[in-house]
This record gives C-alpha cells, sequence and structure tokens, in this order.
C-alpha cells in the first residue's frame, strides 16, 4: 500500500522544482507582466500550501523512525504556514509586511529539521552530505526571502530565492539513489544495466 | 589546490555506496506484527533494507523471561534462535547499529496459540503517565474547541449578521484549536510509543513507530486523525482567505467524523464486553460534550465582546441547543458507565468508577450553571435584553471553567482501565493456561 520513499521524495522534488521554476519565471518577465493574469499571483504560495498539505500523509505513512515522523510534520507545517502567509497578503488578508517573515523563519525551521535530522557530520556518508546540504542550503537561502521583506524588488533576491528552490529540487531527486538513472552509484539500485 | 579537495570530497562522499537512503529499515519480520502463531516458532527473523551490525533481540514472555539466543548477521538479514516457548503473548525488542552509525530499534509482539496483544501492551510498556493524563485533557480541549467554535458559527448564529470581527476571532479559535490538536496528537502518540519502545528519547528517536502506527487501532486512529484535522486545518484557512462562511460545514463534519477515532480505539472499542453501540455512544457522547464545551469557549470569547443584539442572539440559541447536547452527553454517559460498571459497588470500590463520582460531582455543577442559564438568564435575557449581560458573562466563564476541568478528569478516565465485566475474557495473556 505504502508508496516507495524514493518515489515520494521525487514527487516532492517535481513540486520544488516547478515552484522554482515559477518563481524564476516571475524574475524573468518581471513582476507586472506577470501579474497580468490575477490567478498567477496565487500560483506559488497555493503549490506550497498544497505541498505542505501532502506532506501530512507523509508524516503519518512513514513511520519507520520518530525523527523522521517529526521532521516531515514540521515540514508540512512550514509549508502550511509560509503558502497560507504568502497566500494572505497576495489575497489582501493580511496587511503587515512582517508576515513575509513566515518564508524565512519556516525555511529556518525547515533547514534545521534536516542539520537535527542527521548527527553525522559531511562526509560520513552519501545520505549524510546530502541531509547537510539540503539543510545548509536551507538556513543560508532563507536571506533570500528575509532580505526581501526590506527590499521586495530587488532581482538578486528573488533570483536567489527562486534558485534555492530549484537547488533544493535537485538535491531532493538525488536523495535517493536506487532508481535505474542512479543506478551506477549504488548497489541498492541493483545490477547496473547501461 | 583546497578548493580542488574539498570539491572532490563532496563527489566521493557523493558516490559512497552504502546508506543511500537514511538510516536502516526493517522490510520484514518474521513472525510478523502481532501474528497469532499454531506453534512455537524456530527464529526470530528481521530483513532490512541494508546491512547492520551488533544486532540484538530479545524474545520476553508475560514475565519478562528472555527466549533468545545470540542474535546472527547474514548480509541484511538478522537471525536469532529461540527455544521452544510455550502458548502465550511473546514480545520482541530489538537493536541493531545502522550503516549510519544511528542505532536503530523496534518492539513487536506475537501469540504463540493466542491471539497477540497490541504493542501498546507489550512487555515492559507500564501505561499512561500522569503527563499523558495532561497531554489527553488538552487534546480534548483543543478537539472541543474547534468543533464548538465551528458549530457556534455555523448553528447558533446562523442567518444573523455577524460583525468581520466576531468572524475572526472564530476562525482563530477554531484554526488555534485545530493545529493545538494535531501538536497534541503527535505529542501523545510520540509519548505512547516512548513508552512502548522504552527507550530514553536520544534513542527513540531512531526507534521504529511502523508496529504501533500500522498495527494497532491507537495507531490507526493516530493517522486517520492527523490526516482529517489536516484538511480541517485547510478548509478553516481557506474560509478565511475566501470570506465563505459555507466552507466551515465541511471541516466541521470532517471534526465531527474524525473524533470517531478517538471512540474506536478507546475503552468503548477495545475492551472486553465493547460492541458497536459502546463506540456510537463514545462518540455521541464525546462530540456532544466537545460541542457544548467548546461551544462555551466560543461564546465567552468571540461573541461576548461583539454587539448587545449579537450576544443575546447567540447566548439564547447556544442555550437552546444546548438542553440538548447536556441530554446527549448524559444518556450516552449513562448508558456507558452501565455498561463499564455492572455492579452498582464499582462506583466507589474501583478506581474507574471513583474518578467516574468525581467527574459526575463536577458535572453536577456544570449542569446547575447550565440549568440557571437555561431557566434564569434566558428569559430575563429574552424581556431585559442587554442588562441582564453582565452578569450573564461572569456566569458563563464560571460554566466553562468547570466543563474544562470536567475534561481533565475525562482525560484521566479515557486513559485508567474500567472493571472487566463479569463473563468476559480480560485479555488474551490472562486466558492462557499457564
Amino acid at each position: 500500500m505504502e508508496p516507495q520513499a524514493e518515489m515520494v521524495h521525487w514527487l516532492f522534488a517535481g513540486g520544488l522544482l516547478f515552484l522554482g521554476l515559477v518563481l524564476l519565471c516571475e524574475v524573468l518577465v518581471d513582476e507586472e507582466t506577470w501579474r497580468k493574469r490575477a490567478w498567477r499571483v496565487y500560483l506559488w504560495p497555493g503549490v506550497a500550501f498544497g505541498m505542505g498539505v501532502l506532506m501530512w500523509p507523509v508524516m503519518t505513512f512513514f513511520t519507520n523512525s520518530a525523527i523522521h515522523m517529526l521532521a516531515h510534520g514540521s515540514w508540512a507545517q512550514a509549508l502550511m504556514i509560509a503558502g497560507g502567509a504568502e497566500l494572505g497578503l497576495a489575497r489582501g488578508k493580511l496587511h503587515s509586511r512582517w508576515w513575509k517573515l513566515a518564508i524565512p523563519i519556516g525555511l529556518v525551521v525547515s533547514g534545521l529539521a534536516f542539520l537535527l535530522h542527521e548527527q553525522n557530520p559531511w562526509f560520513f556518508a552519501r545520505s549524510a552530505f546530502l541531509h547537510h546540504l539540503n539543510g545548509w542550503t536551507l538556513v543560508i537561502g532563507s536571506i533570500f526571502p528575509f532580505g526581501l521583506v526590506w527590499r521586495p524588488n530587488s532581482v538578486v533576491l528573488r533570483t536567489g530565492f527562486a534558485l534555492m528552490f530549484v537547488a533544493l529540487a535537485v538535491m531532493l531527486f538525488c536523495d535517493r539513489d536506487v532508481a535505474p538513472i542512479f543506478g551506477h552509484l549504488s548497489p541498492l539500485a541493483g545490477v547496473p544495466h547501461r | 589546490m583546497r578548493r580542488l579537495a574539498l570539491v572532490l570530497a563532496a563527489l566521493v562522499a557523493l558516490a559512497i555506496p552504502v546508506a543511500a537512503g537514511a538510516h536502516a529499515t526493517l522490510k520484514s519480520v518474521s513472525p510478523g506484527f502481532q501474528q497469532e502463531l499454531a506453534s512455537a516458532p524456530p527464529a526470530i527473523v528481521l530483513t532490512f533494507d541494508q546491512i547492520v551490525s551488533f544486532p540484538s533481540i530479545e524474545v520476553l514472555d508475560q514475565k519478562g523471561h528472555n527466549w533468545a539466543l545470540p542474535a546472527t548477521i547474514d548480509d541484511t538479514i538478522v537471525k536469532a534462535a529461540i527455544r521452544q516457548l510455550p502458548r502465550g503473548n511473546y514480545t520482541v525488542r530489538w537493536h541493531a547499529l545502522s550503516a549510519d552509525s544511528h542505532v536503530v530499534s523496534g518492539v513487536w509482539t506475537f501469540g504463540v496459540g493466542v491471539p497477540a496483544l497490541p504493542p501498546t501492551e507489550a512487555y515492559g510498556a507500564s501505561g499512561p503517565t500522569r503527563t499523558e493524563h495532561i497531554v489527553r485533557w488538552l487534546y480534548f480541549g483543543a478537539l472541543a474547541t474547534v468543533i464548538g467554535a465551528l458549530g457556534v458559527r455555523l448553528l447558533c448564529l446562523r442567518g444573523l449578521v455577524v460583525p468581520p470581527g466576531v468572524e475572526k476571532r472564530i476562525l482563530l479559535i477554531a484554526g488555534l484549536g485545530t493545529a493545538a490538536f494535531l501538536e497534541l496528537g503527535i505529542l501523545a502518540f510520540c509519548m505512547r510509543c516512548e513508552d512502548v519502545l522504552q527507550l530514553p528519547f536520544g534513542k527513540f528517536l531512531y526507534g521504529d513507530l511502523s508496529p504501533i502506527s500500522g498495527g494497532t487501532r491507537f495507531g490507526t486512529a493516530f493517522i486517520a486523525m492527523t490526516l482529517g484535522f489536516a484538511v480541517v486545518a485547510a478548509f478553516v484557512y481557506l474560509s478565511w482567505l475566501l470570506d465563505r462562511t459555507d466552507l466551515l460545514w465541511p471541516p466541521f463534519l470532517l471534526a465531527i467524523g474524525f473524533a470517531s477515532g478517538i471512540s474506536l480505539s478507546g475503552h468503548d472499542a477495545v475492551d472486553p464486553g465493547s460492541f458497536w453501540a459502546t463506540e456510537l455512544a463514545d462518540w455521541v457522547h464525546l462530540v456532544a460534550a466537545s460541542l457544548w464545551v467548546g461551544g462555551l469557549l466560543a461564546l465567552v470569547l468571540a461573541v461576548w465582546p461583539a454587539g448587545a443584539a449579537l450576544r443575546v442572539a447567540g447566548f439564547v440559541r447556544f442555550s437552546r441547543l444546548a438542553v440538548w447536547l447536556v441530554a446527549i452527553t448524559l444518556g450516552a454517559g449513562t448508558y456507558l458507565a452501565i455498561v463499564r460498571l455492572p455492579h452498582l459497588h464499582d462506583l466507589w470500590r474501583t478506581g474507574y468508577g471513583q474518578t467516574l463520582i468525581v467527574k459526575l460531582s463536577l458535572v453536577s455543577v456544570a449542569l446547575f450553571l447550565g440549568a440557571a442559564h437555561h431557566f434564569v438568564v434566558r428569559p430575563r435575557l429574552e424581556r431585559a435584553g442587554d442588562t441582564f449581560l453582565a452578569r450573564a458573562g461572569r456566569s458563563l466563564a464560571a460554566e466553562l471553567a468547570v466543563a474544562v476541568a470536567v475534561l481533565l478528569v475525562a482525560a484521566v478516565l479515557t486513559d485508567s482501565k474500567p472493571p472487566i465485566p463479569p463473563g468476559s475474557i480480560p485479555n488474551a495473556a490472562a486466558a492462557v493456561p499457564r
């Protein structure tokens, strides 16, 4: 019944990639052009909120360790709160710019969940390396949305924010190497076929 | 040069084949989780998704004697031969060092010639603690907050002009209640699992919870209620975002429906003498009480600060609803008490009965206040309007405080064992001839 862990990782990697590309498109075409269709304003926060809702089944069905369950729970909440705050701002229900802090705080919490999750040093193993890389990307990447609270039109900050999601997606795609496409890296993927 | 070395080290780390995922995970076990075996198994076998080392397996009977011989490893398979087991219930506790240096652990149960006990009753598990009573109390409080806030908005303020401030407060109460319910549910689940696994917190973090989450009513209820209330949170949020009160109906009905998880995993579902009617009665009791207590909270915190007209209308409508809620709560509660305590003397002779007496005493105080509101305050409010409101607010808060105390006793009652009805088989373990 349970989907394989790598499938779930790839689904969420796909979601993060979509988020990153949407944000990148917004930077490339400029905000005015992007907002010519009203629904586009809600696109990335809506996807983030939806990913948060979808993270709950991951939390409840993958209970092979308590720490994974708690980490997935923290990501579910961070995504829902950050996406929800951004939707509230886009819709005009929230007015204070401080609500924009929900994103960097969510990123820091998510990054810390990755880092606390992995207590081995960077080069202990592949999974340790990726956990540290994911964690620090989220923690350091929170600088971009943090800066956007004060400089919402900065192209550099917006680009950095978008690319952070793209980088996270790539890392998450690499997180599990049991797929045939990554099969040469690990015996867990079975016999090399290429 | 140093930069190049770092890049190379990173590439090497990425290419290391072992422990590609995270720590080792159990793929299968023999005997299975809660499996009832006709005859004693020759060995315990655990199959992991990757190589582990230094495994340890214990097979404990109901007295804590270990029947397992030292464990051996063959690639990803860990095996421990066991001496000939007599009929009875057994608990398997295992530990192994994962390739990522974390010690992974787990527990499960099986029965030889008898149905297996759930892992929550594994040998060594000590049962709910005082802290768990408090967490369960807060959990009940959070459930009541969600159901009550949504119920007051949808049932008592229906068709009235509700100012945005009141609307916002009700949604805030419902939203915070939902968030608290989710967090407390996770906390309660982890506390129960920690007790079952019998591990200190640092090691518990790497404990396998799947036999509890997937193999017990408690675990299934945790999964269902967590998912259900995540959807409740999303709907409450969308209702606020889109200014759509009708979007509160799905979360209200979902919250009521998923509250059944508590009833389907509690005494009235698993203890001897339980059947569908006790489960239904428990659920009805829980929902009616939640709507009453949570409704009082929403009335005091959200509606009372509003204008006088809304206060009067809200109070009068809630008072009418409360009569039915109290009747349902008392009816279902009386039925459950009769089932749980077949003899009158069970009330003062058993711990369960004594706790029930405390609960009934508090309920009587709440009922007295409720009756005063219904028969004295409501007619005066309908006649005199706002002039009577200040005193009514204080007595409403008093009724709420007593109701919250009732929830605390209810939490203790849920965590304690009722006496075993005569003629019932207490559990599989006790029925085993020694």
